[in-house]
C-alpha cells in the first residue's frame, strides 16, 4: 500500500511531489528544532541583560529590552561568590584537563604502539568504566577521600572529575593513534632519531589535533560536572560554579536576573569552545562516538 | 604487521621490552586500579555489612533483599526505564530529523551545526536552570503562551505536578542530549557518498526508497549506537533529576541514581546505598554485553 504511494516509475504520488514534500517536512523540521534550541538561550542573555525595573514592567517579561545594563553581574560579583566559585571551577577544570589528557596520549600511545595481548580487554575496560554511572563512582569515591582526609583538597574533586572523564579521553587518543602511520616513526628512527625524539618530534606534532579534542571533551566533562564534586567535596569554599551556583541562588537578593546572569558566566567558556574549536568537536564526535 | 618490531625494539634484549612496556601503561593500570577496581571493590564490600562506614557488621544479602522487597523498588525501576527510554527516543528524533535538515541545508549547515553545539556543551546546571525558568509558574514563557492561547485557565507548577514532572525533566533533557543523536547521525549521513543518490536517481528510484534503501540503511549502526549508549547514559543520569525534583513529587522522578544518592547521603544508610549501587552495576554490565557483542566497538582498536 505504502509501497504503490510512493514507490519508484509508477507510484501514486509522483516523485517531483515527494520531492517538494520532503523539503516542505524538512524545512518545517528545521525551524522547530531552531526554535526549540533557541529560545532558552535567547531569554537567558535577554533576561541577564535586564535591570529588574523592565523585566517585569507591565506584569509580563520583556521579550525585547528597550535598555541594556550589567547591573545584574555587578550584584553576582559584588555581594556573592561567584568569582572564588569561578576561580574554583578554573583550577579543577584545568587540572583535570591536564591529568586526563596526558593519561590518555601516553596510554593510548602505548596500547597502539606495543605488543599487548589483552587488548580487547582493556578496550573493553575501558569502554565499560565510561558507561557506570557517575553516582555510583562518587558514593565510594566519598569515603575513601573521606578516609584519606580530602574531603577539603581540591585533589579530590579532581581525581574524582578525572576519572569519568579520563575513559573516554583515553578511548579517543587510542583511535586517533591507530590512525597515524608507524612508517613515519620508522623513517626517523632508520635516520638515527631515538625513540623518544621520535616520539616528540614526529608523533606527538601528528597526533595534536588528538589530543586538542581529548581536551575539549575533558573540558566538557569537568566544566559541566555536578555529582561527582557535589559528593566528594564537603568544603563550601571549594564549590566550582556548577555546585556553588545552587547556593547563590539560595540568597533572597537573587532574583531571575542575576541567576540568567550566572548561568551566562558558566555558559561563557563552552561558548568560546563551540566557537573558536568545534572543528576539534567534531572529529571526536566521528571517531569516538562523544560523550 | 606485529607490534615487537613495529616499536623498533629489534636491537633490544627481552627484559627492557618488557620493563619499557611496564612504564608506559603504568599511569593506565594505577588509573584504573586506583580510580576504578578499589571503589568497585569497596562498594560491593559495603553492600554486604550493616552500617560499614562506623561499625560493619556483616549481613550477607539482607541489604539486597531489603531493596528488592521494598514496595517501591520496581517502581524506581520502571522510572528509570521510563526516563531512560523516553529521552533516549525522543533525543533520536529530534536529532535525526534536524541532521536530515543540515545535511540537506544548501547554505546555513555550517552556523546550524555550530549552534547544536551549545546545548550539547552548556552544562546540565544551566540546562536545568533555564527550564525552570521557562516552566517557571509565575513568570514562565510557556505558561504566558499556553494561556494566552486559552489551553489552561490557571498556571502550572510543571515540575511540582505529579503527572507534569516526569515530561517536563524529559523535555529538558532532550534539549540537552538531543544534539548528541544529531552529530553522530550528522557525520554518519555525511559519510554516505553522493553517487549513491545520483545513480538512484539515474534508475528512477523514488525520494521515499532512496530514503528507506541508501539512507537508513547507512544509519542503522549510529541508531543502534545512540539506543543504546545514550540509553544507557540515561538511565544513569543523576544531575537532571536531582536538580529539577529532587525526585518528587511524590517520587514520580525518583530513578535509581536518585536512590543510591537517598540511602547513602541523606538517609546515612550507606550499606543500602551500596548494595543498590551494587545491582545497578549488575544491570549496566548487561547493557555493556549487549553493546560489546552487538556493536563490536572494539573492533576499531583491536585489529
Amino acid at each position: 500500500m505504502f509501497e504503490r504511494l510512493v514507490g519508484g516509475p509508477g507510484g501514486l504520488v509522483p516523485n517531483a511531489v515527494q520531492q517538494r514534500l520532503s523539503a516542505v517536512a524538512l524545512y518545517a523540521i528545521g525551524a522547530l528544532v531552531l526554535l526549540f534550541v533557541l529560545t532558552p538561550i535567547y531569554l537567558m542573555v535577554v533576561v541577564a541583560l535586564q535591570s529588574p525595573q523592565t523585566l517585569f514592567s507591565g506584569g509580563e517579561l520583556t521579550l525585547i529590552p528597550p535598555t541594556l545594563t550589567l547591573n545584574n553581574f555587578v550584584t553576582l560579583v559584588e555581594q556573592t561568590s561567584t568569582v572564588s566559585y569561578f576561580l574554583n571551577s578554573v583550577i579543577i577544570t584545568v587540572s583535570s584537563v591536564f591529568l586526563s589528557t596526558t593519561l590518555a596520549v601516553v596510554s593510548g600511545y602505548s596500547l597502539t604502539r606495543f605488543d599487548i595481548s589483552a587488548k580487547t580487554l582493556v578496550a573493553r575496560a575501558v569502554l565499560f568504566s565510561y558507561m557506570v554511572s557517575p553516582i555510583v563512582l562518587a558514593i565510594p569515591l566519598y569515603v575513601i577521600f573521606f578516609r584519606l582526609g580530602l574531603l577539603n583538597q581540591y585533589v579530590s574533586a579532581i581525581l574524582a572529575v578525572t576519572a569519568i572523564s579520563a575513559p573516554f579521553s583515553i578511548w579517543l587518543m587510542w583511535q586517533y593513534f591507530q590512525n597515524i602511520p608507524i612508517a613515519y616513526e620508522e623513517s626517523a628512527w632508520a635516520r638515527g632519531a631515538s625513540r623518544w625524539r621520535a616520539v616528540r618530534d614526529v608523533v606527538l606534532p601528528l597526533a595534536r589535533p588528538g589530543y586538542i579534542s581529548v581536551a575539549i571533551f575533558s573540558f566538557a566533562v569537568a566544566w559541566n560536572d555536578y555529582t561527582m564534586v557535589k559528593v566528594v567535596l564537603s568544603d563550601e569554599s571549594l564549590y566550582p560554579l556548577t555546585v556553588g551556583s545552587e547556593l547563590i541562588f539560595q540568597e533572597v537578593f537573587i532574583g531571575w536576573g542575576e541567576q540568567m546572569a550566572l548561568l551566562f558566566i558558566i555558559s561563557l567558556p563552552p561558548f568560546l569552545v563551540a566557537a573558536f574549536l568545534q572543528n576539534y568537536l567534531m572529529q571526536g564526535f566521528n571517531l569516538g562516538h562523544g560523550e | 604487521m606485529r607490534v615487537a618490531n613495529r616499536f623498533g625494539l629489534r636491537d633490544m634484549g627481552f627484559d627492557r621490552d618488557r620493563l619499557l612496556v611496564i612504564v608506559f601503561l603504568l599511569p593506565l593500570i594505577g588509573f584504573f586500579a586506583i580510580l576504578w577496581l578499589v571503589p568497585m571493590v569497596y562498594t560491593v564490600w559495603s553492600s554486604f555489612f550493616s552500617d560499614p562506614l562506623v561499625n560493619p557488621v556483616f549481613v550477607g544479602f539482607d541489604n539486597y533483599i531489603a531493596i528488592i522487597v521494598d514496595d517501591q523498588f520496581l517502581y524506581f525501576l520502571w522510572n528509570s526505564v521510563l526516563f531512560a527510554v523516553s529521552t533516549t527516543v525522543l533525543s533520536l528524533v529530534v536529532g535525526l530529523g534536524f541532521a536530515l535538515v543540515v545535511n540537506r541545508a544548501v547554505f546555513g549547515g555550517a552556523s546550524l551545526r555550530t549552534l547544536m553545539i551549545f546545548p550539547y556543551l552548556l552544562p546540565t546546571v544551566v540546562v536545568v536552570f533555564l527550564w525552570r525558568f521557562l516552566l517557571d509558574q509565575n513568570l514562565g514563557l510557556v505558561n504566558r503562551l499556553l494561556l494566552e492561547f486559552g489551553l489552561i485557565d490557571r498556571p502550572i507548577e510543571f515540575f511540582g505536578t505529579v503527572a507534569l514532572a516526569m515530561p517536563s525533566i524529559v523535555t529538558a533533557s532532550v534539549w540537552k542530549w538531543g544534539s548528541f543523536a544529531f552529530f553522530i547521525v550528522l557525520a554518519n549521513l555525511q559519510a554516505i557518498p553522493d553517487e549513491y543518490y545520483e545513480r538512484a536517481m539515474v534508475q528512477g528510484a523514488s525520494q521515499w526508497q532512496q530514503f528507506r534503501d541508501i539512507t537508513f540503511p547507512h544509519l542503522r549502526g549510529a541508531i543502534l549506537l545512540i539506543l543504546l549508549v545514550r540509553g544507557i547514559w540515561m538511565f544513569n543520569k543523576f544531575d537532571v533529576i536531582w536538580l529539577t525534583t529532587r525526585g518528587g513529587p511524590a517520587s514520580v522522578t525518583t530513578t535509581l541514581p536518585i536512590r543510591v544518592y537517598d540511602y547513602a547521603i541523606r538517609l546515612g544508610e550507606f550499606g543500602m546505598g551500596t548494595a543498590l549501587a551494587s545491582i545497578m552495576f549488575v544491570l549496566l554490565a548487561v547493557g555493556g554485553v549487549v553493546y560489546f557483542v552487538g556493536l563490536n566497538p572494539e573492533s576499531g582498536v583491536t585489529k
